[in-house]
């Protein structure tokens, strides 16, 4: 047995061990969470030694593929797996009055994110997305506000018809193909898959996958959930969990669907979401909407990266997201006491210097200003949009640019209201200790990046060729199928 | 008629009344039965992915293999999707209490109204409207099933 299982299962099984610990002794059940927690992370990051070779896959109970169920190693995963863990470590919101309840959920979370992450049997996936959308309905409702049931309960009615949808999608995948391994199904899916069953099984699998990766259809959710739920969780839920989704998506595109078409319905989404996000957090007058809009033109613009063919795509894309999963936790952080009205910030810098810097740094990056690393995310993407035939690749592009245009705009209205000083009493207390050092930690993770772009650039591109490359992926899971 | 094709028919039946179930009712406790009614559909659709007519169950009695037996992965597989059903149906219902309780009312445009002003009222703004929107036809006192 290998110690991959072990990402999965110690945050599963401390979760659920933690309200009996917590009777027994109150200041083990403080700790165990974020102890189990650290103990994971390190275990994921020694286990990213041991990928230098390439891939492993992990065949759960002995049980040979494609009968048993497969967690698929590479580094992008692993990638994924250690940031869900580490990031609930970082943002870890049980810390309050209802700890033991919320310190489960967000064992849950960090469990059930690695399992999706590290999964390779498409059911298997469906189930931990369910599991994390549940312990997510948990953490958003636990503020106790009417309006957050209200969010709560819109949010569960949305997630649902995806769930249902996926689950359709998953039974015509199943009808054509007699199987749901993924590596089983990247060898037949070229002869059962590549008709119009295939794009049928697809689009409702994108559906289904896409509400937590806020697409463009299903993401009504998102300005209320993030208005409503706390600034850690939405910086969990807009940071982490959104990409889990997206990169489940990724996978089934790399993997099973190849048609062309599957590509454009992505492209459209996502310029589509671009387009609906940016104008809407462009109207926005409170921080956290004018957040969670932004972030939904920025997943819009991953949606875009990804659709561009081949590991190119995959690329920009990974490298849109990374930087997205750094910026926004720290954004949403920063709201957490930041949240009302953007008129209230008026004089927020005088309050707290360091958490107007980092919004403004922040800020930039997200708008693509050189020579932070959010700016080389969107360059990479716009020149190889530009190099693909087809008006619709270059529409996207210019999209993406006029979108930058409205994010300076009402990013910019932020900042400055931050920095007005006409002798009123600012509005609004500085962020908490604990919210600001996390927040601190990620801008200089960011600024970081502006050093060691090169080398960090380098690393995405591998992971990415790795992440893209599907024989392997095949051979991995399966040694004795056929190059 | 083919059993098959029926099967087919009403599976996607209740997937497209699931729908409508969800999209035109105002009633939210409706639109939760329109999420079952949804699941179920997707469900059968699973079930039917591999259903042979009168196969045998895949357990060999006394050595001898039946003639033609049931897949038994989309059953493992629906069976599991109805336990995560049936648990995320009772949190939506706890919800729905909750709700009701806060607001007085399971009509989700008042909902939604209500959490609206909540939300710009915690964010000490006005409600968001547009200068075009339309006087609307009813008060939210008054109410409307």
């Amino acid at each position: 047995m290998s110690k991959v299982v072990l990402l999965v299962a110690l945050p599963l099984m401390t979760a659920f061990l933690l309200p009996v610990v917590d009777r027994v002794s109150q200041f083990a059940g403080r700790w165990v969470g974020p102890a189990v927690l650290l103990l994971t992370s390190v275990i994921g990051i020694m286990l990213w030694g041991e990928l230098a070779d390439g891939a492993i896959a992990i065949e759960l109970g002995g049980f040979r593929p494609p009968l048993g169920i497969t967690l698929y190693v590479d580094q992008l995963a692993l990638l994924l797996a250690i940031a869900v863990t580490l990031g609930t470590l970082l943002l870890w919101p049980g810390g309050g009055e209802d700890r033991v309840r919320l310190s489960t959920l967000a064992l849950l979370l960090a469990g059930s994110g690695s399992g999706l992450a590290l999964s390779g049997d498409l059911f298997n996936i469906y189930v931990f997305y369910e599991l994390v959308a549940v312990v997510s309905y948990g953490l958003i409702a636990s503020q106790g506000t009417a309006a957050g049931f209200a969010a709560t309960t819109r949010y569960v009615i949305i997630s649902s018809f995806g769930a249902a949808m996926a689950l359709a999608g998953i039974a015509l995948v199943y009808q054509a193909t007699g199987t749901l391994n993924l590596a089983h199904l990247a060898q037949l899916a070229p002869e059962k898959l590549d008709n119009i069953q295939g794009l049928a099984a697809f689009v409702l699998l994108l559906v289904g996958f896409g509400v937590k990766a806020e697409l463009f259809p299903v993401n009504a959710w998102v300005p209320e959930v993030y208005a409503t739920a706390s600034g850690r969780v939405s910086a969990l839920l807009a940071g982490i969990v959104s990409k889990l989704a997206l990169v489940i998506i990724v996978r089934l595109l790399i993997l099973v669907f190849h048609q062309p078409e599957a590509l454009t319905v992505m492209l459209v989404l996502g310029i589509l979401g671009v387009v609906t996000g940016e104008l809407a957090a462009w109207r926005a007058r409170d921080l956290r909407r004018m957040l969670a809009f932004s972030s939904i033109g920025q997943l819009g613009i991953m949606f875009i990266a990804f659709s561009i063919p081949g590991p190119a795509g995959v690329f920009a894309g990974l490298a849109v997201a990374l930087h997205h999963m750094i910026v926004k936790p720290a954004l949403f952080l920063l709201a957490a006491q930041w949240g009302g009205g953007t008129g209230r910030l008026a004089g927020a810098a005088k309050v707290s210097p360091l958490g107007a810097g980092l919004f403004v740094l922040l800020a930039l990056s997200l708008i693509g200003v050189p020579p932070l690393p959010g700016f080389w995310a969107k360059l990479l993407v716009l020149l190889e949009l530009v190099q693909q035939a087809g008006s619709l690749y270059l529409l996207g592009a210019g999209i993406i640019l006029a979108g930058a245009v409205l994010e300076v705009n009402y990013l910019f209205r932020v900042a400055a209201n931050m920095y007005q000083a006409d002798g009123q009493t600012p509005g609004v207390s500085a962020p908490r200790g604990n919210d600001l050092a996390v927040a601190s930690g990620l801008g200089m993770v960011l600024l970081a990046g502006v050093v060691l772009i090169a080398p960090l650039g380098a690393t995405v591109e591998h992971i990415a060729s790795q992440a893209a490359d599907l024989p392997q992926y095949v051979q991995t899971v399966n040694p004795e199928a056929l190059p | 008629m083919d059993s098959t094709l029926i099967f087919y028919i009403a599976a996607i039946g209740l997937i497209l009344i699931g729908i409508a179930g969800i999209v035109l009712s105002a009633h939210l406790v409706r639109i939760i039965f329109g999420i079952v009614i949804l699941e179920a559909g997707a469900n059968l659709l699973l079930l039917l992915a591999t259903y042979r007519e009168g196969a045998a169950a895949p357990i060999m009695v006394s050595g001898e293999f039946p003639a033609s037996m049931a897949d038994p992965v989309p059953q493992a597989l629906v069976l599991t999707a109805i336990v995560i059903g049936v648990g995320i149906l009772a949190l939506t219902l706890s919800l729905a209490l909750r709700v009701h309780r806060a607001y007085g009312t399971l009509d989700i445009r008042e909902i939604r109204q209500r959490m609206e002003q909540d939300i710009a009222a915690a964010a000490g703004i006005d409600m968001p409207t547009s200068s075009e929107a339309p006087v609307p036809v009813y008060s939210s006192e008054e109410g409307r099933s």
